[in-house]
């Protein structure tokens, strides 16, 4: 077996992260369906953007309007990020220690860039789950990082529309199954509503 | 473990002789050797392959049965159609030999002809008569195997060597680089980088590239060996190609070199990544660095260099690593000194100053770095290298104007 540790070492060594997608809080928290990649414990989970996407790591900016804090014995922070098309919810608990210093030292409002992990949460079995991420790293940016995102949100989020109309990727044909009332042309008019927020 | 992969290997080797073998009962062998006995996967491979052919009476099939010369053995083969496992007949040019690594072996080198190049090892006890660079030998009964997925030749007691002439000229034919695989390869390749050396018997250590890719290279300390200079172009033949952690190394100590006048503009090197810094990874900021001349390694908190221990009189230095990401790809980034100063706005005195003065030390000096690029929009030129982009320069993204427009009409066209 000491073979077997060694090959996974190997693996490591050329290790790919994850990409962080670049999608508007109105595409986010449509997102319903979420899926594990292999078997392993560590397998990466993703959510699927209704534009066709796999999504392990979002990475977004927009403004911090509120943070709590909760919990007794296990302290966590919640908050919420704003874009110019909805709220993001975002959460750092014990178990990211440095995320959650980071979020606890900023006062709302505030500009944030956020790298997390997105994720499905449900009260209970039959509630609708709510989408949530969990934050890797959160930093306080200028107005000019904001608006750089929303452009280059904006253009991936196009990006993936027009794939989305002709591909035959699995996960866009997974996406017209699982989101079958969802068409992506609100995803088109949010970029632009967005986009026109922006002063020219 | 899954055996059915090498199981339909060894069938199908059997099946050129035209044998049919169930490679389920291959599958049962190897599982009995490899699960029950803790064999080596390759020896699990090689030992029911002999077993099968002394089963089936093929005897160019194993490596143990000596003598058997039937079945096409004595034909001429060109080295690029060896496969592992063969007994083989080739005629070839001796192009380099190197010190054997133990007294079981007499010589060991390459030998090559007009398809490519081996590595061969000829044992101390096959008596084969002493070969010299340049000669061209005819070489009987030889066994191609194979050790870490690279092929080599085995001159034993059973294989015969002979001295012939032969007049064509060896003309080697040189591959991009980014088609080299473990072995011996011939490239054409310019010098992009030397690295300082890790080790006493190293002479040289760095970067080739061409247009198709880079390989990292090494030439250890021999007489008669001479560095590379930086910027030149060289034609290197037969050097040969090792794999260490899935990467490609080239050693040029068997090569012949010879220096180019062209130029080659080389690729997988500069490349341009536009993204966010989502990540600033720890042993950013200010570092400490070995003092020792060449060596220059990062110090531990303790100023302990893995190589030359404690090391008060330590240089500090500035780097910043982490992950740069567009959305669609995550590139991992080394930032040199020049690079953070002018990124961040912190310059190395600055960074001392802090890190000298602060409660938190060094720690202060990488709080204060991210909390200055962390989530920013960054254009980085530099080189990839082992999936890492070396930076030369890292400018911040500026809002424009004109792509805003774009953008516009674009998401407000006809959907």
């Amino acid at each position: 077996m000491s073979t077997n540790a060694r090959e996974i070492g190997r693996k490591d060594g050329s290790f790919e992260r994850e990409p962080a997608r670049r999608v508007f809080a109105s595409e986010l928290r449509e997102c319903r369906y979420d899926f594990k990649e292999g078997t392993d414990e560590k397998s990466p989970t993703f959510v699927l953007l209704p534009t066709g996407e796999r999504c392990n790591r979002v990475f977004i900016v927009g403004t911090l309007t509120e943070k709590q804090r909760q919990g007794d014995q296990n302290i966590f922070y919640r908050g919420r990020v704003v874009d110019p098309t909805g709220t993001f919810f975002i959460m750092a608990g014990s178990y990211q220690p440095e995320a959650m210093q980071q979020l606890a030292k900023i006062e709302a409002p505030a500009f944030v860039a956020v790298i997390g992990k997105p994720g499905l949460y449900r009260k209970d079995e039959a509630s609708t789950p709510m989408v949530s991420v969990r934050v890797e790293s959160i930093n306080v940016v200028d107005k000019d990082t904001r608006d750089l995102w929303v452009l280059d949100t904006a253009a991936r989020t196009l990006d993936r529309i027009d794939i989305f109309k002709t591909s035959t990727e699995p996960d866009v044909i997974k996406a017209k199954e699982v989101y079958p009332s969802i068409d992506p042309a609100v995803f088109r008019r949010a970029a632009y509503d967005a986009l026109a927020q922006i002063k020219m | 473990m899954d055996f059915s992969e090498t199981a339909d290997r060894i069938s199908r080797k059997f099946q050129k002789s035209g044998q049919t073998i169930d490679p389920k009962k291959i599958e049962g062998k190897l599982r009995r050797l490899i699960e029950e006995f803790g064999v080596q996967p390759s020896e699990a491979e090689r030992s029911v392959t002999n077993d099968l052919a002394k089963e089936f009476n093929i005897p160019q099939m194993g490596s143990g049965g000596g003598g058997g010369k039937s079945g096409g053995a004595t034909e001429p083969k060109k080295i690029a159609d060896m496969s592992p496992e063969e007994w083989v007949t080739l005629e070839g040019k001796v192009v380099a030999l190197s010190t054997p690594a133990s007294p079981a072996i007499a010589q060991s080198g390459i030998i090559a002809d007009d398809s490519g190049g081996i590595r061969f090892v000829a044992w101390a006890k096959s008596n084969a008569p002493a070969m010299t660079v340049d000669s061209w030998y005819h070489i009987e009964s030889a066994v191609v195997d194979e050790f870490k997925g690279v092929a080599s030749l085995k001159i034993h007691s059973g294989t015969t060597v002979k001295e012939c002439v032969t007049d064509g000229a060896l003309v080697p034919s040189t591959v991009p680089v980014v088609n080299l695989h473990p072995g011996v390869g011939s490239v054409r390749a310019k010098v992009i980088q030397e690295w300082d050396t890790t080790h006493e018997r190293m002479l040289q250590s760095g970067i080739l590239g061409d247009e198709t890719g880079t390989i990292k290279f090494v030439i250890w300390k021999e007489a008669g060996k001479e560095k590379l200079v930086v910027g030149s172009v060289y034609n290197i033949f037969y050097a040969m190609v090792d794999e260490y952690n899935g990467k490609l190394s080239l050693n040029l100590n068997t090569a012949t070199i010879m220096q180019d006048d062209g130029d080659i503009l080389v690729s997988g090197g500069n490349v341009a990544v536009r993204g966010a810094l989502v990540h600033i990874a720890p042993g950013s900021g200010i570092i400490k660095r070995c003092p020792v001349e060449g060596c220059n390694r990062a110090l531990s908190r303790q100023n302990y260099c893995p190589v030359h221990e404690i090391q008060p009189k330590f240089i500090y230095d500035l780097r910043i690593k982490g992950w740069l990401d567009d959305g669609e790809k995550t590139h991992n980034i080394l930032l040199q000194r020049d690079v953070v100063e002018s990124l961040t706005g912190i310059t190395l005195d600055a960074a001392k100053e802090i890190a000298e003065n602060n409660p938190l030390g060094m720690d202060e000096v990488f709080l204060q770095m991210r909390e200055k690029v962390l989530g920013r929009y960054v254009t980085c030129h530099g080189r990839e290298i082992d999936n890492r982009l070396l930076v030369n320069t890292c400018e911040r993204l500026t809002f424009e104007s004109g792509e805003h427009a774009a953008l516009l009409n674009r998401a407000g066209g006809a959907s």
